[in-house]
């Protein structure tokens, strides 16, 4: 059976350092992370927070297999793990991850609630910048949301869904190919309006098409696995469900594109929720199995009017593919009505909108945009960015080989709203936004009100001195004597409209325990 | 939800009739012709600070 679709993202940020030559992106993220926590109080004294690492299991595999690596906790010591840490009250986490700032929206429930927060991790960054600036006048520190630097490194804006238990172990563990025949056709296909876009700045005797529309289909190797910075695979297998495991599952996607455009960030991941969905009740009955689905994820990237293969024998363009599914989402209705996905009408009526709007879209072979009647250009990413490459090109007469155009690819992603070009050209007008501004800024202080994220924020924002460690599934408070955990293994649990009563009476974290406790002992 | 508002009725399908600013840019008002030239500008601005010297210089850490 069918449950809501709890989804979050995490995206890294590329870095750039402008006048501190002897500053590491390292050190560099973990300035920017400290100096916003600093700024909502949470490095002050009295204030001592851990990320707890006890529930990563970074080498477990769903498969079972353990792939030749120790599995356990991943050991951080406690000074390291302030610095690199930060939960907010928002109900997200603020992080270095290995050499970038990485953000990690809190749980959500709509996708458009996803994209908001998602987008307010950008305003966030960007105020981490602006305060980094008055520690270190002299240098200046750029993030840019992308995928790629251009030189053959990646960084993911990875994607988690909530996933039955009983759904999750079928499709992807005892009959993994009912993911292949609909699942991985999905999220293979669904580049055609979710990709970024990225110009193939190829050195070497390799061919690349000039212009793709994914920043990660190159990156991408396998279609099961656990690894992230290697051998990457379409559906990561970790074992790390950070909620109750008998009932919860969590799919954990790296394949997927870092969006600037609104409308495309909320399709990637509305029309996932649905798929999924749709899975967990088996209602797609189809069989779209491609025959080489990694193959087919790159060259839909060069070229998304080509067909692929399916397994039996068919040759498919992405378009198809992604029309067969959408046939499907019009008729869905979940089997439990109160898993409904939030918005999916619109959800369904962006899906098709865009399919139509992909079938009239005219490239030349040259890539130039001859037809776009139902403006994509301001929607989606990798057309937005085709039609400025383009205009440059026209401009300055120049060949796809031109290294100027890697560049403006890059700039896109400047996530300063003065200087980025995406922003510059939303500022005017050529791209629209899907969200309003107060929108976003909501979830720059407030976290989801639907789901555990908004339990974990409000401990942050009224207990954060009695905390001891956070992570996804737990708030640790530390009282003296003795350390007091609250699980959170129901990402569906923990909302404002059941906590916020409790939380109002409560005048430190003692008591908001006593008083959950009392309200679950009348129960 | 500026735009997802419109999302929420039936989508209707545009024409170019129907859509105000074609994506050619001679079929756009001299308003946006303008912005489209401060536009531009803007580009060739950044493209010219950062040179191509900062693919070089944007090299980055391999992510997950």
């Amino acid at each position: 059976m069918s449950i809501p679709k709890i989804v979050g993202l995490e995206q890294e940020y590329a870095i750039k350092i402008k006048g501190g030559e002897t500053l590491s992106f390292f050190d560099a993220s973990c300035l920017l992370i400290n100096a916003y926590a600093r700024h909502l109080g949470l490095r002050d004294c009295g204030v001592d927070i851990l990320w707890d690492y006890g529930h990563e299991t970074p080498y477990q595999d769903i498969r079972g297999d353990l792939f030749g690596k120790n599995t356990g906790q991943q050991i951080v010591g406690e000074k390291e793990n302030r610095l690199i840490n930060t939960a907010l009250p928002n109900g997200a986490r603020l992080y270095t991850d290995h050499a970038h700032p990485e953000y990690s929206t809190p749980e959500c429930l709509s996708a458009l609630d996803a994209l908001a927060c998602d987008k307010a991790g950008e305003i966030i960054l960007r105020e981490g910048m602006r305060l980094m600036k008055n520690i270190l006048p002299a240098t200046s520190i750029t993030l840019y949301k992308n995928n790629t630097d251009q030189q053959g490194h990646s960084y993911g804006c990875h994607e988690n869904y909530l996933v039955a238990a009983d759904a999750h172990e079928t499709c992807l563990v005892s009959h993994p190919e009912r993911a292949l025949k609909a699942l991985i056709p999905f999220l293979v296909t669904r580049q055609i309006f979710a990709g970024s876009g990225k110009v193939s700045h190829g050195k070497g005797a390799h061919w690349f098409p000039p212009y793709q529309i994914s920043q990660r289909a190159d990156f991408m190797e396998t279609l099961f696995g656990l690894e992230t910075m290697y051998a990457r695979p379409l559906i990561n297998t970790r074992r790390e469900h950070h909620a109750d495991s008998k009932r919860f599952r969590r799919l954990h996607l790296i394949l997927g594109d870092a969006n600037m455009c609104e409308f495309a960030g909320f399709l990637k991941l509305g029309t996932t929720q649905l798929v999924l969905q749709m899975l967990e009740d088996d209602f797609m009955d189809c069989d779209l199995t491609l025959k080489d689905p990694i193959k087919a994820n790159q060259q839909i990237s060069g070229d998304f009017g080509c067909g692929v293969e399916l397994a039996d024998g068919r040759k498919l363009t992405a378009v198809q593919i992604q029309r067969e599914l959408v046939t499907y989402a019009q008729k869905f209705q979940p089997s439990d009505p109160s898993s409904r996905v939030p918005d999916d009408d619109v959800i369904r009526d962006c899906w098709s909108y865009v399919l139509d709007g992909l079938e009239q879209l005219k490239l030349s072979t040259d890539r130039v945009i001859e037809d776009d009647p139902l403006l994509l250009s301001k929607r989606l990413d990798w057309v937005l960015k085709l039609w400025i490459i383009n205009r440059y090109r026209e401009g300055r007469n120049c060949t796809w080989g031109d290294p100027l155009l890697a560049v403006l690819d890059l700039q896109y992603h400047n996530i300063d709203r003065k200087e980025g070009i995406f922003y510059r050209t939303q500022e005017k007008g050529f791209t629209e936004p899907f969200l309003t501004d107060d929108e976003i800024t909501h979830f720059v202080h407030a976290a989801p009100d639907n789901t555990r994220a908004w339990f974990r924020g409000k401990c942050l924002e009224q207990f954060a001195e009695e905390i001891y460690l956070v992570n996804w599934e737990v708030v640790g408070f530390d009282q003296g004597d003795i350390h007091r955990m609250v699980p959170l293994l129901n990402p569906l649990k923990g909302t404002r409209d059941r906590y916020q009563e409790i939380f109002d009476q409560s005048r430190n974290a003692r008591e908001l325990i006593t008083l959950i406790e009392s309200v679950s002992a009348k129960q | 939800m500026a735009e997802a508002q419109k999302f929420k009725q039936p989508v209707k399908k545009k024409t170019k009739k129907e859509d105000a600013e074609p994506t050619t840019p001679g079929g756009l008002s001299s308003e946006k012709k303008k912005e489209l030239k401060v536009l531009d500008e803007f580009i060739e601005g950044v493209l010219q600070e950062a040179g191509e010297e900062f693919l070089d210089e944007f090299k980055q850490v391999e992510g997950q």
